[in-house]
């Protein structure tokens, strides 16, 4: 598509996002992290409610107070002067006391929702998985055979996720299979993410599913999640990596079980193979404009493995001046529109 | 060379070419012409009032406190209004960026700004407003009060404080450079790691950046031990610790945060430099490498950097709110615990500045619990200011209400740091919108006492005050233009947007951006008053001057000598009687400034060497970024010779003889007059030092 062209009616364009200002203002949609679709997702936004109510009880205190006091005592009302009430221990120990329970309440309430939420092993996950299956045993007589204690989570789709500059590489390393800026994963099924760079840090985010965990050359991560509710979400990264930064979006498709399968089989198909020459080629500084996706079949056994061992023996995707110095259109870099 | 350098080199010029010089950037032509106009303007005005003399006399070469404290404050409102304008450029560009259709202009596919050139500018806000804005700005107001606070006649060692501030200019001035010549770190002002190793920033910007944080970085160390030693060696007789002013604690708090933790970016830096200059791997992915160690060391430092800045800010606000309730600070003891508290703990909070990295639940849950303690010493401050205010006698006026806005942005920056200390809820928000507009909160609540301070002490200085309807104006149009841009920041936070962005691909978040640029908008209004207010109020000066103290409720020690304070500072050393001396004065009849007898006063003398090793500075730094390796030789060696030659002056300093002083004394009015006989450009001190140096 011809970008140059839009100019002329850029005017019947802008006027289309007018609406969006109105829509803002009366729907929390558009509130991401209020409309959590993942356990992870979910056990984070709750505890941020809880922090926020605790926090406000104190906060607003202090603020009421300091506006009470402000606007008692103004100058000339005169009321109730006495410049030498400047200490007293009861207050003391309220101001002190206050903040030190506060702090010790939430700190209980952090420590809990760290193991909730921790990328390597999430308890969040475990728990969502218990109560599914608690209530399929409540609905269902064949899940009333099953106890629903030792029931074994769904089998974990494992995803090797791949950064470069700047796209995003998801490889199925099961399935041999791998997809560039598009990540598909099952619903209500436990996703686990390894990660890695292959140049500079990134932060892979997808705000309604998961929160951020750095992607590292030469080093592992790991993210895990699972999804409640099929759909479309927007993933991208969170830490400024350079000039295609701000175009490092990639399209998250959560599909049903079956779905799933259709997809994968369809993958294994695909025209391109995934090894180390075609893996330069992607890694190659890249700004992908269209956030355009592409299918890889018979992906090379250990690249993930392999990526990680090569940045740590040096190797590296340099970035050519002419793009840095450069303030005009980005030049020595593809762009793929 | 001990690395491979994309791009040309050689011996001469180093990496520097004429192409270097983005003179077809028309967004960098117009920032030229801005910077030589204004700067034509201004040597023009000097040159035709023949004012170069009293110039080099009385400001290059000064070693005053007061003086270098003005120098570092003047420094620092430039560099705000710099900082300032990179703030509108992003805004502006994130407005025009939105969706693939957005227009581009510029050469920009969107918006009018290519990635690389948003890059450099989030970076040069980022390290403008941190550490050359609002360090020394602060760093000037500690300048110019703590010795007087002290009752001390200087710094105690006044030469080692002009350097600190010439070392600081010369890392601004690197930064001024970086803007005409060749461009500027895009790696933020944190230093990305690896982004900011040679292949991911082949060119020169990473080095600016570098050199210019290390060298402003070795100033802001001397002077954070030049006010250690004052306030430890130089309190005048009776000043015990329990009589300090708060400012005072808060300053000998942030200044021993200071000389623990610059150490630590110097080193950081340093090793960052051996990467880039040398071949080394202490900081890549790879070859043994550890990347994440820079990110410690970083962070190490950047840590008790942000209360660095914080602590006086505190400490201005324990002073003006006092003075402006009639009362004194409720709670001295616990807000100069807490003071020492925060220092404290600001060691043990690094890691909460990357929780994403995938450590353990453990090393994170200790560190988020790390981070909320320091909510409990602020809390304390939060509550003994509310108590202050308590049963007062509350007046409005500008220095109050900065002072009262950075109170509320504190609880606003406060609920919203509680939520960012939870590793659990940082997932959601680490690198998002939200956290900009949290660290934002923060800023600003040290940037409206900042500015809170400066018109408080903006008359003890000078003599005469600021334009106070000008200065409300000033105030309402900053307060809503902080609610404008940060309300919707937060927003944007929970809607899922990530920093740093120079296109935006989700529409959605238009409207708030458009939001956000209503609100700078409001910014430009307040800069513009600003401006003005200074203006006005030095054109008419003569209108409001006064002898004393300016607020008639001051409380602390600073208010006893003259305004303008004359360059000695107190004509004989106050024996202090009370925590809060002026007031204790006042209220016991024995208000009079004028002593019974004078004495002797041994001053040191002015000195240019500062002045000349920051400027070697710079070219030190300049010559390192383009690697131009006889300008570094040479530079260098100047250094070295111009510390040796110092070394062998010995007629260091000077007497002002009790006679003289009597003399000088008999300037100044004792009860606040309307008109004092000094009259000068920029105030009364200066006159007086002009008129009676030694022979």
């Amino acid at each position: 598509m011809d970008r140059r062209g839009f100019s002329n009616r850029l005017g019947l364009r802008w006027a289309r996002l007018i609406p969006l200002l109105a829509l803002s203002g009366c729907s929390t949609r558009a509130f991401w992290l209020f409309h959590p679709r993942g356990a992870v997702a979910a056990a984070e936004f709750h505890v941020m409610l809880l922090d926020v109510g605790i926090m406000l009880a104190i906060v607003l205190t202090a603020g009421l107070m300091a506006l009470v006091f402000l606007y008692r005592y103004r100058k000339p009302r005169r009321q109730a002067y006495d410049p030498t009430f400047v200490k007293s221990n009861r207050i003391e120990v309220l101001v002190w006391g206050v903040p030190l329970l506060t702090v010790g309440v939430l700190a209980y309430f952090s420590y809990q929702a760290v193991f909730a939420t921790n990328p390597y092993h999430p308890k969040a996950i475990t728990r969502y998985e218990k109560t599914e299956a608690r209530k399929g045993m409540a609905v269902g007589p064949a899940g009333a055979l099953r106890p629903a204690i030792t029931v074994p989570g769904k089998k974990p789709v494992h995803v090797d996720v791949i950064t470069t500059d700047w796209q995003w590489l998801f490889i199925y390393p099961h399935r041999h299979i791998a997809s560039l800026n598009k990540l598909v994963v099952p619903v209500g099924t436990p996703v686990d993410f390894r990660l890695t760079s292959a140049t500079v840090v990134n932060d892979f985010f997808i705000p309604k599913l998961v929160g951020e965990i750095d992607v590292m050359p030469g080093m592992r991560t790991k993210q895990a999640m699972i999804v409640s509710k099929p759909g479309v979400y927007s993933g991208y990264s969170a830490d400024y990596s350079g000039g295609g930064f701000s175009w490092m979006e990639f399209v998250t498709k959560v599909v049903t079980a079956g779905q799933y399968r259709r997809w994968t089989h369809r993958m294994a198909h695909a025209r391109r193979s995934l090894t180390d020459t075609t893996f330069n080629r992607i890694a190659a500084p890249t700004i992908n404009l269209a956030h355009t996706p592409k299918a890889f079949a018979h992906v090379q056994p250990g690249l993930f493995r392999h990526v990680v061992q090569r940045v740590m023996q040096g190797k590296v995707y340099a970035t050519p001046t002419a793009m840095t110095e450069n303030m005009k259109k980005p030049r020595g870099v593809r762009v793929i529109h | 060379m001990f690395v491979h350098l994309q791009g040309p080199w050689n011996p001469l010029t180093g990496r520097l070419a004429w192409s270097d010089i983005p003179y077809r950037n028309a967004i960098v032509d117009g920032a030229f012409a801005f910077v030589v106009i204004g700067a034509l303007v201004i040597l023009t005005w000097i040159t035709r009032k023949r004012l170069w003399g009293y110039l080099w006399r009385e400001w290059i070469t000064t070693v005053d406190h007061k003086k270098i404290g003005v120098m570092y404050t003047l420094l620092g409102l430039v560099m705000l209004f710099r900082g300032f304008v990179d703030a509108v450029m992003m805004r502006t560009q994130q407005v025009l960026a939105v969706g693939p259709h957005s227009p581009g202009f510029l050469g920009a596919l969107h918006g009018y700004l290519t990635p690389y050139h948003f890059g450099q500018i989030y970076s040069a806000h980022g390290t403008l407003m941190i550490l050359f804005a609002i360090t020394p700005i602060l760093q000037g107001l500690m300048n110019a009060i703590v010795p007087l606070q002290v009752g001390a006649r200087d710094m105690a060692f006044p030469y080692l404080n002009a350097l600190g501030f010439w070392l600081t200019a010369a890392g601004a001035s690197l930064l001024m450079l970086a803007l005409f010549v060749g461009d500027f770190s895009h790696a933020g002002w944190i230093g990305l790691i690896p982004l900011t190793e040679l292949p991911y920033s082949p060119g020169v910007g990473v080095d600016y950046w570098m050199w210019a944080v290390q060298i402003g970085g070795v100033g802001t160390t001397l002077a954070s031990i030049n006010i250690i030693a004052t306030i430890v060696k130089m309190r005048a007789p009776g000043m015990t610790w329990g009589r300090l002013p708060i400012f005072s604690w808060t300053a000998l708090s942030t200044s021993v945060v200071g000389i623990s933790a610059f150490p630590v970016l110097a080193a950081a830096l340093a090793l960052l430099g051996l990467d880039r200059y040398f071949g080394t791997h202490f900081f890549t992915a790879g070859m043994g490498g550890n990347l994440m160690l820079y990110t410690n060391f970083f962070w190490i430092w950047g840590h008790p950097e942000v209360y660095f800045v914080v602590l006086p800010a505190f400490g201005i606000i324990s002073e003006v709110v006092p003075t402006f309730s009639e009362k004194p600070l409720f709670g001295y003891a616990t807000m100069a615990a807490a003071s020492v508290a925060i220092a404290g703990f600001s060691w043990m909070v690094w890691l909460h500045h990357f929780f994403t990295m995938g450590a353990g639940p453990g090393v994170n849950a200790f560190f988020g619990i790390a981070s909320m303690l320091v909510g409990i010493p602020t809390g304390v401050k939060v509550f003994n200011w509310t108590f202050t205010l308590y049963k007062g006698r509350i007046r409005f006026e500008s220095p109050m209400m900065w002072a009262v806005s950075a109170f509320a942005l504190l609880l606003v920056g406060g609920l919203t740091g509680m939520m960012l200390a939870f590793p659990a809820i940082d997932f959601t928000v680490h690198n998002s919108v939200f956290l900009v507009a949290h660290f934002h909160s923060m800023l600003l609540l040290i940037g409206f006492a900042a500015l809170g301070g400066i018109s408080y002490w903006f008359p003890k200085i000078f003599g005469f005050r600021l334009n106070e309807t000008l200065g409300r104006r000033a105030f309402a149009f900053f307060a809503g233009g902080t609610f404008m841009v940060f309300v919707p920041m937060y927003m944007l936070g929970f809607m899922g947007m990530t920093r740093r962005l120079d296109y935006i691909a989700h529409p959605q978040w238009l409207p708030l951006l458009i939001a956000e640029e209503v609100g700078i908008g409001l910014y430009v209004v307040s800069v513009y008053y600003v401006a003005k207010q200074f203006y006005v109020s030095i054109r008419d000066r003569a209108r409001s001057r006064f002898a004393g103290d300016v607020w008639g409720t001051s409380r602390s020690l600073e208010w006893l000598t003259y305004s303008p304070v004359p360059f000695y500072n107190y004509a004989v050393l106050p024996h202090v009687n009370s925590r809060d001396e002026w007031a204790w004065r006042r209220s016991h009849g024995v208000a009079s400034r004028r002593p019974d007898h004078y004495e002797d006063i041994h001053l040191p003398r002015n000195s240019a060497v500062p002045v000349i090793l920051g400027a070697l500075a710079t070219i030190l730094g300049f010559g390192l970024t383009w690697r131009i390796w006889w300008m570094t030789d040479a530079a260098f060696a100047g250094i070295v010779m111009a510390v040796i030659v110092r070394a062998f002056v010995r007629n260091t300093s000077w007497t002002l003889t009790a006679e003289e002083v009597e003399r000088l004394e008999q300037g100044f009015e004792d009860v606040p007059p309307t008109q004092t006989p000094a009259d000068h450009a920029l105030g009364g001190a200066v006159v007086l030092e002009t008129a009676d140096n030694p022979p």
